[in-house]
């Protein structure tokens, strides 16, 4: 917006985007307390505005305590390794700054804060220097909750239960082919940081509804990612040279743990 | 409510006997939801739900919230709209909450009056609207248009603020007014946030009501809240159990606003187990059935 339209746009505008900037911006908080006034004056306030601020000085900030905390909240639960490594670092409050700064969150929906968290890290890259495998673990973090709360479909008519080779696989919508750089699924909280190593995993909702995984092999890997573009099953196996009754006997064990819904 | 309204027949005072919305709800919140589901009958006479929170979803959880919600009754409760902010509504959002509605066949749909995201950074905080001539022609704009979509009538809720935003050109009473008389909307009658803006800016509870287009009210929220010592203040956590001059409070308007409107419980912090919620609500209810007894028959 150039100078001249905002001094055109209304003064809820502008009082709206002072307390935003006060409670997103890293420095917003300090740069706010040391001056409320000036702090409205750059944002094109007032002086009766500005003297606002002044007075309920204390208060505005705990606004933005208050957003803040309600903005992080989820982000501890849905990644506990990464929280807790960043935590030990001493690092967590400042990767908070950097994160509520870049104003990725955006969405209506609460649940997409956690999303919203793994998009900023690939977008910046923070961390990443002195842990490289920081964005990928977040990511396998995140595909739990993802997984968990991934949208039922409606049962798929004219499914057969067992493949043969002409099949095409119909996988349960919640289902993730997965492949990291990183033994991400090896973290911990006490061991948060996974050694360097492929790691290809089938991320499912099983039976009960749970969360599961199975570590693949490349090969598997890659087969199932042939599956989920829509080729048979003979085709795919056939492209990386796999056996038939192999792939097989691999589709049949993930249609019984739920990862798929059937075959065509 | 003024001509031109589209509250639904069944919040009429003639619909009353038809009206499943009466009594104290409680909020449905995620502790509780698989020792919901597995119960034969609802334990409250109705649930409120936040639309956000369910719409999209999926997974085991989201099948006990959808039986709970089959058996209803369900109100609506809004929770990032942001009716007074600036940035535009996403389609998608809208029409999931449009679908929702008509699923759970909610007479009516409320939201906050505030704003809560700005250039498109959502902050998922309740933030307050100054009160200014300014903010009251562009919420009510913005009211109407929200109105417009919605398949059901629209509700504000009151707020509990902790600051004026700016230098204020009238009271936060006359403000609410004014925007609920603007957009000719229903008014969700949060009691606990007037008893913490009274608290916390120094005023009546009851003189705040007064004069108050009471007309408008279809349902009514009654909570906790938690002070701060260190910031001197009231928060309206939704974090502890309601206290009596809140329920007071609730006891006094009721015959005011003249028509046994549902009251929802809300709790969202510290969240005691379903039984203790129960229970309390089965106090509230006492409470509230008490509220519409005739005077002389009252022991409070």
């Amino acid at each position: 917006m150039t100078e001249a339209t905002e001094q055109a746009v209304s003064s809820t505008w502008k009082l709206q985007r002072c307390l935003t900037d006060l409670i997103l911006d890293a420095e917003g908080g300090r740069s706010f307390a040391k001056d409320p006034m000036a702090f409205g004056e750059d944002r094109g306030l007032g002086r009766a505005d500005q003297a606002a601020l002044e007075k309920f000085k204390t208060r505005l900030l705990v606004y933005r305590g208050l957003a803040r905390n309600a903005l992080e909240d989820p982000l501890p639960d849905c990644f506990p390794i990464t929280h807790g490594l960043l935590e030990e670092a001493g690092l967590w409050d400042a990767c908070m700054d950097a994160f509520l700064a870049s104003r990725t969150i955006q969405s209506a929906y609460y649940r997409h804060v956690n999303p919203a968290f793994v998009a900023w890290l690939a977008e910046s890259a923070w961390g990443l220097e002195r842990w490289p495998f920081l964005l990928q673990l977040a990511h396998f973090e995140y595909i739990e909750v993802e997984i968990l709360r991934w949208p039922d479909e409606p049962p798929a008519a004219d499914l057969k239960p067992a493949p043969d080779a002409d099949s095409r696989v119909v996988f349960e919508g919640a289902t993730r082919n997965l492949a990291y750089a990183y033994r991400v699924h090896e973290a911990t909280r006490d061991d948060p940081e996974p050694a360097a190593g492929e790691a290809f995993l089938l991320g499912y909702r099983d039976a009960e509804g749970d969360f599961a995984y199975s570590e693949l092999s490349a090969h598997a890997s890659a087969f199932l990612a042939r599956c989920l573009e829509g080729e048979p099953v003979s085709r795919a196996a056939s492209a990386l040279n796999l056996e038939l009754e192999e792939v097989l006997d691999l589709l049949t064990r993930f249609k019984e743990n739920g990862a798929l819904l059937g075959f065509r | 409510m003024k001509g031109g309204s589209r509250v639904s027949p069944l919040v009429s005072s003639k619909g009353m006997e038809m009206n499943p919305f009466t009594g104290v709800g409680v909020g449905l919140r995620r502790p509780h939801l698989e020792q919901v589901a597995a119960l034969d009958a609802s334990p409250v006479p109705f649930w409120e739900i936040a639309p956000e929170n369910v719409v999209g979803q999926g997974g085991s959880r989201h099948r006990q919230v959808m039986k709970i919600l089959e058996r209803g009754p369900v109100l609506t409760h809004g929770l990032s709209m942001s009716i007074g902010g600036y940035d535009a509504w996403d389609r998608d959002v809208l029409d999931s909450l449009k679908g929702f509605l008509k699923e759970t066949k909610s007479p009516w749909h409320s939201e906050h009056l505030c704003w809560t995201s700005f250039g498109g950074a959502t902050t998922h905080e309740l933030l307050p609207m100054p009160f200014t001539r300014d903010a009251v022609k562009h919420t009510v704009e913005r009211a109407k248009r929200i109105q417009s979509e919605l398949p059901v009538p629209f509700l504000f809720e009151n707020v509990s603020y902790y600051a004026a935003l700016g230098e204020p050109e009238m009271s936060e009473k006359d403000f609410f007014a004014e925007v609920l008389e603007g957009a000719d909307c229903g008014w969700l009658l949060d009691i606990n946030n007037i008893y913490v803006n009274s608290r916390n800016f120094g005023f009546d509870a009851r003189e705040w009501l007064e004069g108050m287009p009471l007309d408008r009210v279809r349902q009514m929220h009654i909570a906790g809240h938690t002070w701060f010592e260190e910031d001197q203040l009231i928060i309206d956590t939704h974090g502890a159990a309601v206290i009596d001059p809140v329920i007071e409070l609730m006891q006094w308007v009721l015959p005011r606003i003249g028509r046994p409107v549902p009251v929802l419980l809300e709790r969202d912090n510290d969240i005691p187990g379903l039984e203790i919620l129960l229970a309390e609500r089965a106090s509230l209810q006492k409470a509230y059935d008490a509220a519409f007894e005739p005077a002389g028959a009252r022991h409070d």
